[in-house]
């Protein structure tokens, strides 16, 4: 067949696609449950947002625990090489995962499919993990795997108490 | 018109005077007015994010976080330019963004960009076609500069502003998408 014969098809079918499609669940609530928590936000953008007490609450145990994982990682860290890295990484991650899915038991996540993801994220961890066994000293491997507790962390933020950014 | 969902043809959307009252009061607030311009207006956005993004799961969460955000920039909508025109560009900056914190550094780390095969499609006959199908299999980046370019009708400069790619690298994705979507439709 020839090149123009394709580009007459092509045009032929991009002129019959349809502009809409519809999703197969109700996208809605989600997003009336994220705008419930922003009042306003559209007519007053310089004002900062304002949290509910229980969000207030959230946040700061967030932070908390986020500092003090930080800070007994770093004292830990300093003299971890090799495997027991590995491991002092794996279990601080652990650490500061659950206690964000403590502080968020209660609260509705925005989306459904979250859990799913946080799986996958615990299969590409296990990967790197794997790939460290024979080579833990390697530097690259270790920054994916900060990367990939980095992506479950943000995931679990992000569906629990969202920061919009801007368009 | 595939397997994936309803889609329905439709006309480009004008701003008429009733949707201007609508948008306007959404502008003042007003979330039963911002369901309705929903209802509207979400074939729209949820096509453009399933298209831009390949995955259901991940066009559902990109159409949430357009509307979300929407809701507190609808007041940069001035009427004085089709809504839809400007509700498609701001679908696909969120969109795009949305996919670069999703999928970013997985590509990075595991070079998935490239890898085709794993997405390749069957090779249909000439004449029994459904693009979208084809489309929504295409490489991350050619699809997206396919989208863009060939149904949304961005020129490259302006998909390379969208995308932070170079417009050389755009026309080169573009080139590969439809190398790819000839193959697929049994031309080659």
């Amino acid at each position: 067949m020839s090149s123009r014969s394709f580009e007459q098809d092509l045009d032929k079918q991009l002129a019959k696609l349809g502009r809409e499609k519809q999703p197969e669940r109700d996208l809605w609530q989600g997003i009336d449950y994220a705008l419930a928590n922003e009042p306003n936000q559209h007519v007053e953008t310089i004002r900062r947002p304002v949290l509910g007490n229980k969000l207030y609450l959230v946040a700061a145990t967030v932070v908390m625990f986020a500092w003090m994982g930080w800070f007994s990682f770093n004292q830990q860290t300093e003299k971890l090489i090799g495997s027991e890295l590995v491991a002092a990484l794996s279990e601080q991650h652990e650490q500061q995962k659950n206690a964000l899915l403590v502080s968020y038991e209660q609260q509705t996540a925005l989306t459904e499919n979250w859990q799913q993801q946080l799986e996958d994220l615990d299969q590409a961890a296990d990967a790197v993990k794997a790939a460290l066994k024979n080579e833990p000293n390697n530097i690259p491997l270790l920054k994916m795997l900060q990367n990939v507790h980095h992506q479950q962390i943000s995931l679990i933020e992000r569906v629990h108490a969202p920061k919009w950014s801007h368009i | 018109m595939n397997n994936q969902g309803n889609v329905v043809a439709a006309e480009h959307k004008f701003v008429t005077e009733s949707d201007l009252d609508l948008i306007r009061s959404v502008q003042n607030g007003d979330k039963r007015a911002y369901n309705i311009l929903y209802q509207e207006y979400i074939g729209q956005v949820y096509g453009l994010c399933y298209r831009l993004t390949g995955e259901k799961m991940l066009a559902e969460d990109a159409a949430q976080e357009v509307f979300i955000q929407l809701w507190r920039k609808i007041s940069n909508f001035k009427g004085d330019s089709k809504f839809s025109t400007w509700l498609h560009t701001v679908t696909s900056n969120i969109t795009i963004s949305y996919l670069r914190k999703q999928k970013g550094w997985m590509q990075k780390m595991f070079n998935l960009e490239d890898s085709v095969a794993m997405n390749e499609p069957a090779e249909e006959s000439v004449g029994k076609v459904d693009l979208e199908s084809y489309v929504v299999k295409l490489p991350e980046r050619a699809r997206i500069v396919f989208v863009l370019h060939a149904i949304e009708g961005y020129r490259h400069e302006e998909i390379a502003q969208m995308t932070n790619m170079a417009v050389g690298s755009s026309k080169a994705q573009f080139h590969r998408a439809k190398q790819l979507l000839k193959e697929w439709m049994g031309y080659e």
